[in-house]
């Protein structure tokens, strides 16, 4: 209850509370979009910190989770009903031009946190986990990839589907578009086209010396400032008769396939997810504190408490300006270089964000 | 297995299966039920054995965890078995008093 006794605006839910303005507003042109509780898709103005549209998702039945945003920054393709339902729709007017109901009567089928675009924006790949439904027993059959046009309209079917493995929960596809990562227990690259497995790399079979098996947890699939996707992963190092627990920032740049692990700290503060700065000098996390890292010296660089526990974590296109958002219904603007808090903008209707992706649109 | 009998034709099939080294490799629960890829261990403690660093208000992380349904032992599971628990309460920290327990259908 800490964020109620800290902000007095919280519990009244005002559709806007900006705190200072006292500092550098985010790049000119930065758009944010984030989900929230029942159906809504806002679009915020990062600069002026208010909300440009809010948009009507039909069909989302409660849940609002991954956002994907098309190459031409137009269209947004939105994770909804349950994990059963990809929705495409158009920013500007709030238009639903796709829909994908990936369940049919008989056959139950969630998509974990995992879609992906292809950089022409023509095709959608989904990552499925089916079950049968028969009349006395649910039966698991196999994950897969399933394919879809992006303008296939409101009824779309898959046009290929291929063999996944389990227990992926995000997709990342790289800006060659000939191939994209599904990560997993650990990391899967395959091929768009044919559907080929083209290589595995450990994430939980990883190859740090004197580290236990790593664990993390990703399901925001965000590389938009830098092109590479981040996430904190905590293992356990050995050190003599002792083992230390350890936090390191993951690092997959999609475009050169460069994977790394580093250490940071001992682990002392959870982060729920990171993002790396344009110039990759510096990753930025979030949970119930926000932290700064540097990412050449493989230190902690600061930490400040936050009002509250925030899920997301992304960045304005010059990279002076941290967004956070997820779990509840405000979006936090803070500075990069001091973390210090520029302004909370309270969403319409104060509905939790929960698991919705906090994405940015760079301004042009 | 020894001790037990069946007592119908599923555990009749089964004990067959058993003995004839057939039992399909137990799958995890991926999606049975919709339901979590985690196996966390607890919803109260944190990393360091203690409460601090668990999500603050626990109300931030709720339906964080009811709707991918994290830990469907101790959070309705929205995603399948409970659709509708968080119907008409999309602020989970100003909804609270609205939101019920839950019990497994008969």
């Amino acid at each position: 209850m800490l964020s109620a006794r800290i902000g007095g605006a919280w519990a009244t839910c005002a559709a806007l509370a900006v705190f200072s303005f006292a500092t550098s507003r985010a790049a000119a042109g930065d758009l944010i979009v984030t989900g929230a509780k029942p159906d809504r898709l806002f679009i915020i103005d990062a600069p002026t910190r208010s909300v440009r549209s809010e948009i009507h998702i039909p069909g989302a039945n409660g849940m609002v989770s991954v956002i994907l945003i098309s190459p031409d920054q137009k269209l947004a393709y939105v994770l909804v009903d349950r994990m059963e339902r990809v929705v495409g729709i158009d920013l500007a007017t709030g238009a639903e031009f796709f829909r994908a109901d990936l369940s049919t009567p008989d056959e139950r089928i969630k998509s974990f946190f995992s879609l992906a675009l292809t950089p022409d924006g023509k095709e959608l790949i989904v990552y499925e986990l089916p079950t049968k439904l028969l009349s006395s027993e649910y039966v698991i059959e196999e994950p897969r990839f399933a394919v879809f046009r992006t303008d296939a309209g409101m009824l779309a079917k898959p046009v290929r589907s291929f063999p996944a493995p389990r227990r992926v929960h995000m997709l990342l596809m790289r800006p060659s578009g000939q191939s994209f990562y599904a990560v997993g227990f650990d990391l899967y690259e395959y091929d768009v086209k044919s559907g080929k497995l083209l290589g595995t790399r450990g994430i939980q079979k990883w190859a740090l010396a004197d580290h236990s098996q790593p664990d993390l947890l990703a399901f925001w699939p965000v590389t938009e400032p830098s092109g590479v996707w981040t996430s904190p992963v905590y293992s356990e190092l050995k050190k003599g008769s002792e083992s230390v627990p350890m936090t390191a920032l993951m690092s997959l740049d999609v475009k050169s396939g460069a994977l790394s692990f580093a250490d940071f700290e001992p682990l002392s503060a959870l982060i729920f997810s990171t993002v790396l700065s344009p110039d990759r000098t510096h990753a930025y996390g979030v949970y119930t504190s926000l932290s700064s890292i540097d990412v050449a010296g493989h230190r902690l660089e600061k930490r400040v408490p936050l009002d509250h526990t925030f899920y997301d974590i992304n960045l304005s296109s010059d990279g002076r300006e941290i967004f956070i958002g997820g779990t509840e219904c405000d979006v936090g603007f803070y500075d990069a270089k001091t973390l210090d808090k520029k302004a909370i903008l309270k969403l319409p209707g104060c509905a939790d964000q929960s698991v919705s992706t906090l994405r940015v649109i760079h301004g042009r | 297995m020894s001790e037990l009998k069946p007592t119908n034709h599923k555990a009749d099939l089964l004990l067959e299966a058993v003995a004839e080294g057939h039992v399909a490799e137990v799958l995890a629960m991926e999606n049975v039920a919709g339901c979590a890829t985690t196996f966390d261990p607890g919803w109260e403690v944190d990393p360091f054995g203690g409460v601090a660093s668990l999500c603050q208000p626990m109300e931030a992380d709720l339906y964080g965890c009811s709707d991918p349904c994290w830990w469907p032992a101790q959070v309705p599971d929205t995603m399948s078995t409970y659709p509708n628990w968080d119907a008409g309460k999309p602020s989970a920290a100003g909804d609270w008093r609205d939101l019920d327990s839950v019990f497994p259908k008969k």
